[in-house]
């Protein structure tokens, strides 16, 4: 299959689906802790046969890999699934301008960790919390949309931020009532995203969710071709639009509640990915799904590594994707004049 | 020949009691091509949507290979009938070769992206239809005739065997109406089966096998068009005067056209010259009714011209009977509408401008009086037959109300008349021309 999809768009695609490899390499090297190319690889290759290492510090080999190794596989399964999930939604939606936080998830989410942050106390507490409150969201949405009987997916876009805008005030509310020395910061940090002292412990199920994610919207990809021309026109061509689009919206809100559960608030990745995408291969899905997967997991990768390395201390990633995606989307709306 | 795709008594509400659709039944064998015709918001859509398995009818049933067409599941239904949507855009550039490849689909598993035999099959639906050379081009950038082209293609990859395809000459320019309905026709000789819903009778004439002529979700008519086309059948469907022109082809004489005929201009004074337009008609009186529409916009002097013809109609020596309503002007500004008997002379005001909401009988901006309509309609019953009856008018509250003139309405659907002359405003001349296609049409004004 790869094989083919080389054949057709040539070194571009290698190009891009090797990139989130590539990054992944210079990513685990960069850091406070100077550890070279190749000590990294010899470390990274010494853990499965569990041999010691005498000529590495101890200390090098910890920080590869119980930090930065789980910390850089969290960005790159964020950025993974953030990509899948925006080009499945920007499909489904007929919308270049939407992505998987359309339907509150991301809201429900801060607000799940915020109610955790304030009652609870354990990391694992905030994460579950933020998943469950996050796909509560979704289904929230869902259930309005029902009430309504029009255009199913219009109403249920109008219900996704009504419920959004009605989480993001449960989150201010709990942010007036928390306490300014302790509670309060915390939750502001974790709505700004973060991957800090993230461990193997945090990502197990975001690794699950998002590989099995990203194989399910690989199997469907030619599908979001179908459905990105409308319900009827899907119809006609004898694919049921109801049903894949309810699907698929289980599926991305299942990928971003665990994504956004352990990253915290992280905006314009699912946006700025498809568009980046379909400026390199095309708006066709069967290349552009594995494109913006592997464009998102390497783009994360890349704001992580600044959010770490750029100052003395961490940068919130909510503000760096905000502040990189925009002028991009804005230079690739400018570029891709003529439609998407 | 096998019948590919039948329905029977199809009926489709959107709502109960918002009907649009009423006890249809047609037929396509292989290779033929149906024509769907009718005006705007006449069921067209809707029925190539049931036909297509998009919307299920509410009674009726739609068969296709002699098999319930409901008992497809999707795929295998898309595998039979293609729908080629009234144009509009995807938000996303796909290529033409990406578009056709969609076609693909139904012969896809569920996981399944194309192989290259189904690249192979692209190729060939691309070839055939003559678009190859567009295959890098995005669908949104090429042109109508391109667009429309490209469907039939993404059609012929599903290897459908009935096509529908919803107003597919629509926005297109005459070179590319040509090229997609010849290439419809080269398809139809290889034994695909088209329904084309259309606003273009003229071209039914060409490439129909079968005409299915629709008003308000009724089958007015179904059958070969130059059974279907006539003049009194394009009359009550779609409100012109229609007159089909025919050729003479290898010695037979065929339908080639429909032209509309437009109002004529006719001076109220030609009664008095002999072999002029109105002093026919009133020697036809005696062999059948004349009627007469006189139309135009508000304003443009159908009263004046009314009047003018009953004068000299007089002078003739012609017995007139009728009213006439002609506009009350206070400054230069119409205020009130009078209405006059022209048997007796005797003129009382109708109507005047509207200021309460409430006014029983009223259009927009007319507040009608109901004991004058009763006078003027009292004036309209026939006691005797005179030479020409005079109507004005006839207005939105006869033809939409059911109110006002309504004796004089009845009079011409009974006939019950020499020369009649109605006054009918332009808008409204649709509705007459449905109701008496056989009326002459005449522009009420002076230049």
């Amino acid at each position: 299959m790869l094989n083919k999809i080389f054949e057709r768009k040539g070194w571009k695609l290698t190009f891009i689906l090797l990139l989130p490899l590539i990054i992944f390499i210079i990513s685990i090297m960069l850091g406070r802790y100077n550890i070279g190319p190749f000590d990294v690889i010899r470390i990274l290759f010494s853990t499965g046969l569990g041999e010691g290492l005498p000529d590495i510090p101890n200390i090098a080999q910890q920080l590869i890999l119980r930090i930065r190794l789980p910390r850089i596989l969290a960005a790159l399964l964020v950025g993974a699934s953030f990509g899948a999930t925006g080009t499945a939604f920007q499909a489904i939606f007929k919308n270049p301008l939407v992505d998987s936080n359309i339907l509150g998830v991301t809201s429900g989410a801060g607000f799940g960790a915020s109610l955790a942050i304030l009652l609870l106390s354990e990391q694992w507490q905030i994460q579950v919390s933020a998943f469950i409150f996050g796909l509560l969201a979704v289904f929230l949405a869902f259930l309005g949309s029902r009430l309504y009987k029009s255009t199913p997916i219009l109403v249920l876009t109008l219900m996704g931020i009504l419920i959004g805008s009605l989480f993001s005030s449960l989150t201010a509310l709990l942010k007036y009532v928390a306490d300014p020395l302790d509670a309060l910061p915390a939750i502001t940090f974790w709505l700004l995203g973060s991957l800090t002292g993230i461990t193997w412990d945090n990502i197990g199920v975001l690794g699950v969710v998002t590989i099995i994610g990203v194989i399910f919207f690989m199997m469907i990809r030619w599908r979001l071709n179908i459905l990105s021309l409308g319900d009827s026109e899907a119809k006609t061509l004898g694919i049921n639009p109801t049903s894949n689009k309810v699907i698929i919206i289980i599926a991305a809100t299942l990928m971003t509640a665990a994504a956004v559960s352990v990253s915290g608030v992280i905006g314009w990745v699912g946006l700025v990915i498809p568009h980046a995408g379909r400026l390199l291969v095309g708006p066709n899905h069967k290349s552009l799904l594995p494109v913006s997967v592997c464009l998102g997991a390497a783009y994360m990768m890349i704001i992580d590594d600044i959010a770490r390395t750029l100052l003395p201390g961490e940068i919130p990633l909510g503000v760096l994707t905000g502040l990189i995606g925009v002028p991009i989307l804005i230079i690739l709306m400018r570029r891709n004049r003529t439609g998407w | 020949m096998t019948v590919y795709l039948s329905a029977q008594n199809l009926s489709y509400a959107y709502s109960p009691g918002r009907t649009v659709l009423h006890d249809i039944s047609l037929s396509v064998k292989a290779g033929e091509t149906l024509y769907v015709l009718g005006r705007n918001g006449g069921g067209k859509t809707t029925l190539l949507s049931c036909l297509a398995g998009l919307l299920k009818p509410g009674t009726g049933s739609v068969r296709i290979n002699d098999k319930n067409l409901y008992n497809y599941n999707g795929s295998e239904r898309a595998q039979l009938i293609g729908l080629i949507p009234q144009m509009h855009l995807p938000v996303f550039a796909y290529s033409v070769e990406e578009m056709v490849m969609m076609g693909r689909t139904p012969h896809l598993n569920w996981m399944g992206a194309p192989s290259f035999e189904d690249k192979r099959v692209v190729e060939e639906a691309m070839e055939q239809v003559g678009i190859s050379e567009l295959r890098e081009q995005p669908y949104i950038e090429i042109s109508g005739g391109e667009r429309q082209l490209t469907l039939i293609a993404r059609g012929l990859a599903q290897q459908c065997q009935v096509l529908l395809m919803d107003e597919p000459t629509a926005h297109l320019d005459l070179s590319n109406q040509q090229r997609v309905l010849e290439i419809v026709q080269q398809l139809k000789l290889k034994g695909l089966s088209f329904i084309i819903s259309s606003h273009a009778p003229n071209d039914a004439f060409g490439f129909a096998d079968r005409v299915l002529l629709l008003n308000d979700g009724w089958v007015m008519d179904y059958g070969s068009p130059e059974d279907v086309l006539t003049e009194v059948m394009l009359s009550s469907v779609y409100g012109i005067q229609a007159e089909v022109v025919y050729a003479h082809d290898n010695g037979f004489k065929v339908p080639r056209a429909i032209v509309s005929r437009r109002p004529s201009n006719v001076a109220p004074e030609s009664i008095n010259e002999p072999g002029g337009f109105l002093y026919k008609v009133f020697e036809q009186r005696l062999s059948s009714p004349q009627l007469l529409i006189v139309t135009g916009l508000s304003g443009a002097g159908k009263t004046t011209w009314c009047s003018r013809l009953a004068k000299f109609a007089k002078a003739r020596g012609f017995s007139v009977e009728g009213v006439l309503s002609p506009g009350i002007f206070e400054t230069g500004k119409k205020t009130g509408i009078s209405v006059e008997s022209l048997s007796t002379g005797e003129a009382k005001q109708l109507a005047s401008l509207r200021d309460s909401e409430n006014a029983k009988l009223a259009t927009p901006r007319w507040s009608f009086s109901p004991e004058i309509l009763e006078w003027a309609n009292q004036t309209l019953i026939q006691k005797d037959s005179k030479d020409l009856l005079v109507i004005d008018e006839l207005g939105p509250l006869e033809f939409l109300q059911g109110k006002g003139l309504t004796a004089g309405l009845d009079r011409i659907d009974a006939g019950q008349y020499k020369v009649a002359c109605a006054v009918v405003r332009s808008s409204l001349l649709p509705k007459a021309l449905q109701r008496w296609p056989k009326a002459k049409v005449i522009h009420g004004s002076f230049q």
